[in-house]
């Protein structure tokens, strides 16, 4: 099976303090994949370094063939990205970002796009008012309109619902699903266990940087368990052997 | 609020200690006061080829000037807050959760920033004055005289502007009304011959208790009243605007990079009250710049003023990069395929062409002043300091080049980096006006500085990307 995502070793200092540590991993295409680890584990460092953000202190990462760390605007160009932080330009309108968004990725038009976009999550009123005066919730609708404008065939997402509310929530589920299913993979970090064993087709659970385990929400099925309880045994048990 | 401001305080040493360690944060002050100290040697050659009154007048104005580029606090509001901050929690967001009205967080915030100015640059050039006064002949009482008509200058910079650009933010027509009063009241006084009496300095001639106390309170009504017409923007509100992106995304075009010009040029207009940023950071200082070298026109030979003008223009001119940068961090761009040289290069594609501005401010003094015979290379000077200026700032500071202030090794590299060649420009051009087409060379090392800024910064590994 074709691997989308492929880390060999990959490690990140911030002079002392480790933020990522050996990891290895490979994503295959078709899959929605949860990067699963406690606050602080090196999740948004993990999918800094698999965009680029940030080059690594040893070890590789190739995202869609192409190296990170000597390609980073070429793996930006093809995937879709929901940062850790929300951070649309300011002083833009939710419009204007969309088509700010769009010009930079080189598309042709998105009108059409967006319009799909400010329907589907229910935020067309918001679309003339400045980024900076939207709401948490409504910038995060935004960051997730921006990540597929471009219909990426691996999107990397950082907390992909952490701020919205219920309804939204199960949309957005939906849509993950649907959008694996059309063929795109999803790489997607979060510490709501629940979304991930519900919606996820395998994972991984990182722990003060380090991989503590990978498999599918299936295997756990098989043998009977959960995915919060692993997860709460995995790190109780890291915890204890430090 | 004493408290908020002293936890303001700490936290803007602690910024700037982690950002440039704090030895050499501290060191700040120590190379300003270095420089007034060598500076301050010069005093008695000038004094030779000025009248004294005219020195101390261009000190005094230099102090305002300084006050006033301080002092556009009410032009922004609220967003020099988030700019200066952002709003990671840091300690003027995170007062919006305490009981305390925006107007107090922000007058917390104004005087946190007026005594950092304070303490990092004013005090140290007149402790370098002071230290060098017995070698320079000025007697104890005058230093300490200079001490405070110059604190009171620039606080009185700082007030005209914060109150200035308050009204601005309130009501464009108002503004508008206030600059025709003070134009006409200059007017009338100059016209009958009468030379405006400016507190702080009539304080270091004439020192009297009356008049100190009349000028602490007019710059304490000017705060006052600043403080009161202050409106918090961001209280709640959303503002919205029409689609301008599409449009000036056509216009600009031409540029490398248009999408992000033109994001960068709404940035500018949106976050300043249109087109006051120009007004008070370039075309105000500019004024008071020809102002004070109309004082030394008995002493300069033909054109000497225009083409001195012209040089600052060129220097201040640079500092719109300044503008074009200050309105977002790496982490905005975290999920755009864009580098930090994509975004450096539009940056300076927008910065070339925002320096239309000064060209024009340098063609009409040209042509106002008589000058129009030599308006060719006072543009070149112009526009030449700007570019080199602009090269320099990129190799030292890349996409950030506020640390210009506060690094004192930046700063230091800057000031030599661009006095020596401006200081150079300055001789050719008053040796012959022509010789300062000359600055169109620096051009080319300022190309080379801005590549190699670019790939400096692009092997940088940005916290905030």
């Amino acid at each position: 099976m074709a691997m989308v995502i492929e880390a060999r070793d990959l490690s990140k200092h911030y002079g002392e303090t480790v933020a990522v540590d050996g990891l290895s991993l490979e994503v295959p295409a078709g899959a929605l994949y949860g990067l699963l680890g406690p606050n602080g584990s090196g999740k948004s460092t993990t999918i800094r370094l698999l965009t680029g953000q940030t080059p690594p202190s040893a070890g590789t990462a190739t995202v869609l063939g192409l190296d990170a760390a000597t390609d980073p605007v070429g793996v930006r160009r093809r995937v879709g990205i929901i940062p850790e932080q929300e951070t649309p330009p300011s002083f833009l309108t939710a419009a204007e970002y969309l088509r700010f968004v769009g010009a930079i990725r080189g598309l042709e038009e998105v009108g059409e796009a967006a319009a799909w976009w400010f329907d589907f999550l229910d935020f067309g009123d918001k679309r003339d008012v400045l980024c900076k005066d939207l709401s948490r919730g409504t910038r995060q609708k935004l960051m997730f309109a921006q990540a597929f404008l471009h219909s990426p065939r691996l999107a990397l997402i950082d907390e992909p619902l952490v701020n919205f509310d219920p309804i939204v929530q199960h949309q957005v589920k939906e849509f993950l699903v649907d959008y694996v299913r059309r063929g795109n993979t999803i790489f997607l970090s979060t510490h709501i266990l629940e979304v991930a064993e519900e919606i996820c087709t395998g994972f991984a659970v990182l722990h003060r940087g380090r991989l503590l385990a990978t498999g599918t929400p299936d295997e756990l099925r098989e043998e009977g368990r959960h995915l919060p309880d692993v997860f709460l045994e995995l790190v109780r048990q890291e915890r204890s052997h430090v | 609020m004493f408290e908020l401001f002293v936890a303001m305080f700490r936290e803007e040493w602690r910024v700037h200690a982690v950002l440039f360690g704090p030895a050499m944060f501290a060191l700040l002050p120590a190379l300003v006061g270095a420089m007034a100290f060598m500076g301050a040697f010069l005093v008695p050659v000038v004094n030779g080829a000025l009248p004294a009154g005219d020195l101390a007048a261009i000190v005094h104005v230099l102090f305002l000037l300084l006050g006033a580029m301080v002092g556009g606090f009410g032009l922004v509001g609220n967003e020099v807050m988030n700019r200066r901050f952002g709003q990671a929690s840091f300690v003027a967001y995170a007062a919006r959760t305490l009981p305390l009205s925006e107007r107090r967080i922000f007058a917390a915030f104004v005087a946190k920033d007026t005594v950092y100015y304070l303490l990092l640059w004013i005090l140290p050039v007149i402790a370098g004055v002071a230290l060098a006064s017995p070698f320079i002949d000025l007697p104890a009482a005058a230093v300490l005289r200079l001490f405070l008509s110059l604190l009171l200058s620039f606080l009185a910079g700082l007030a005209v502007l914060f109150t200035a650009t308050t009204v601005y933010g309130r009501s464009k027509a108002a503004f508008a009304g206030l600059a025709v009063g003070a134009a006409a009241v200059l007017a009338f006084s100059l016209v009958n011959g009468v030379i405006p009496s400016f507190p702080p300095l009539a304080i270091y001639r004439d020192f009297s208790w009356p008049l100190l106390a009349g000028t602490l309170a007019a710059l304490g009504a000017a705060f006052g009243v600043s403080l009161l017409l202050f409106r918090p923007v961001s209280a709640g509100g959303e503002r919205r605007h029409p689609d301008r992106f599409t449009g000036l995304h056509r216009r600009l075009v031409r540029l490398p990079y248009p999408a992000l010009a033109a994001k960068d040029l709404l940035d500018l207009w949106r976050s300043g009250g249109g087109g006051g940023q120009v007004l008070f950071s370039l075309l105000l200082p500019l004024g008071l710049c020809w102002f004070l070298l109309s004082l030394l026109a008995p002493v300069l030979p033909a054109h000497g003023v225009l083409l001195l003008f012209a040089v600052l223009a060129g220097v201040l001119a640079s500092t719109m990069y300044t503008w074009v940068t200050a309105f977002d961090t790496l982490g905005a761009y975290a999920c755009l395929p864009v580098g930090v040289g994509d975004l450096i290069r539009s940056k300076l594609g927008l910065f070339a062409l925002l320096q239309v501005v000064p060209a024009g401010v340098v063609l009409g003094a040209a042509a106002l002043s008589g000058g129009a015979n030599v308006a060719v290379p006072a543009l070149a000077l112009a526009l030449g300091v700007s570019a080199w200026s602009v090269g320099v700032t990129v190799w030292l500071a890349g996409l950030s080049p506020n640390v210009l202030v506060y690094d004192p090794r930046v700063l230091l590299a800057y000031l030599v980096g661009v006095g020596l060649p401006v200081i150079a420009l300055v001789v050719l051009g008053l040796l012959n006006p022509w010789l300062g087409l000359s600055a169109l060379a620096l051009v080319v090392p300022a190309a080379l500085a801005v590549r190699a800024g670019i790939r400096r910064w692009e092997a940088a590994d940005s916290a905030f990307f």
